[in-house]
């Protein structure tokens, strides 16, 4: 029994160093990077038919990544930008965007980037006819982290819009 | 009768503690299984993007333009350590790192030490790019990517990313992202120093 109990101690000693190597390691790994730095919650909305209303399309940053917001304090930087395609049905209007907050990478303060994180908001005007359409479009834009930026991205968003 | 009795009672705590101790070493057993497991999914997905590829390597070769519009070859510079760093206009993190790299250039040129700079966005156009190399200070070259070359780099994922080759045209060391100043140093001593001895040797 006593033997057992040792055997178990030292088995369980010996484990732990063991996991604590592999979390180690795994710790020294750059962190997981997604394909997309930003997502999009796609929810149906509800309108009244005819009369102009305003789609908001939800987005959510990634943590630890910022966008440029739409308008970027330089023209070098590349903003964040919808594009909606012509839809039967649905006339929409120029998209509005949230404005942005400053931030500053740590490596250079002096360099003011005008940026969304966490979530944002963008809306659209629309008119659209009775019944049931589905609008389609594209959300450009380009991510950063405190440390490397990432290519220009393309994420395509769908708004299932209901006019009554 | 008592005897027994605390003989028992003790006997039950100790069974109880080591019943607790098998348990939680099967706990951790189990543990031990999962954790690499778990991991192993997403490393790989993460070594696709993130892992330096290209080390250990021959360097790809390729022929660009400079912003003069003249042709510039990697093959130009055989013999001497090169470090190819790929960056874009855009990209905040590559322009706080350019202005290091042309102090360490000055500092290791007369050991034949060399920078291409090679712009991702070379669609930004020569102007755009030209401003804002000098706004960084940058003297080294500057070269227009063709789009090809970014793929036999083995794809860029992120930026800056850099490409340590020694005198052999070997990559010795490719880094993702934004690194300290004393980090870039490190890499530019390893593929300065990496073929002296053999090119000492060959000179004399």
């Amino acid at each position: 029994m006593r033997s057992l109990l040792l055997a178990g101690v030292l088995l369980g000693s010996g484990i732990t160093p063991a996991l604590l190597v592999a979390q180690q390691e795994s710790l020294t790994l750059p962190a997981a990077r997604p394909k997309q730095y930003v997502a999009y919650d796609s929810e149906g909305q509800a309108i009244e038919a005819g009369k102009t209303s305003t789609l908001e399309l939800r987005f959510q940053v990634v943590q630890g990544y910022h966008v440029n917001s739409h308008t970027p304090k330089s023209e070098l930087l590349i903003p964040t930008n919808l594009t909606i395609e012509p839809a039967s049905g649905v006339k929409a209007a120029a998209a509005e965007y949230p404005a942005g907050t400053t931030y500053s990478l740590r490596f250079d303060p002096s360099e003011k980037l005008d940026v969304y994180t966490g979530a944002f908001v963008v809306k659209v005007p629309v008119v659209a006819a009775l019944g049931d359409h589905t609008l389609k479009g594209v959300l450009h834009y380009q991510a950063c982290d405190n440390a490397a930026c990432y290519p220009p991205k393309s994420l395509p968003v769908q708004i299932a819009v209901t006019a009554k | 009768m008592m005897v027994v009795g605390v003989a028992l009672l003790l006997w039950a705590g100790w069974h109880n503690l080591r019943e607790r101790k098998l348990a939680m070493q099967k706990e951790r057993d189990s543990h031990v299984v999962l954790i690499p497991d778990k991991g192993a999914a997403p490393a790989d997905s993460e070594a696709d993007e993130l892992a330096p590829k290209m080390r250990g390597k021959k360097a790809p070769t390729f022929v660009l333009t400079d912003l003069q519009g003249k042709k510039v070859s990697l093959a130009d510079y055989k013999g001497r350590p090169v470090l190819v760093n790929f960056w874009a206009t855009w990209c905040g993190p590559c322009k706080v790192e350019m202005p290091w790299f042309e102090q360490l250039r000055n500092q290791y040129a007369s050991q034949g030490f060399e920078i291409l700079g090679l712009t991702d966005d070379a669609d930004a156009g020569k102007d755009v790019i030209g401003k804002v190399a000098q706004k960084s200070g940058v003297t080294y070259p500057i070269l227009l990517t063709d789009g090809k070359v970014q793929d036999a780099y083995g794809g860029l994922d992120v930026l800056p990313m850099s490409f340590y080759i020694d005198r052999n045209g070997v990559i010795v060391e490719q880094t993702a992202g934004l690194g300290s100043k004393d980090m870039i140093e490190a890499n530019i001593k390893k593929i300065v120093e990496s073929g002296n001895a053999t090119a000492q040797a060959g000179g004399l």
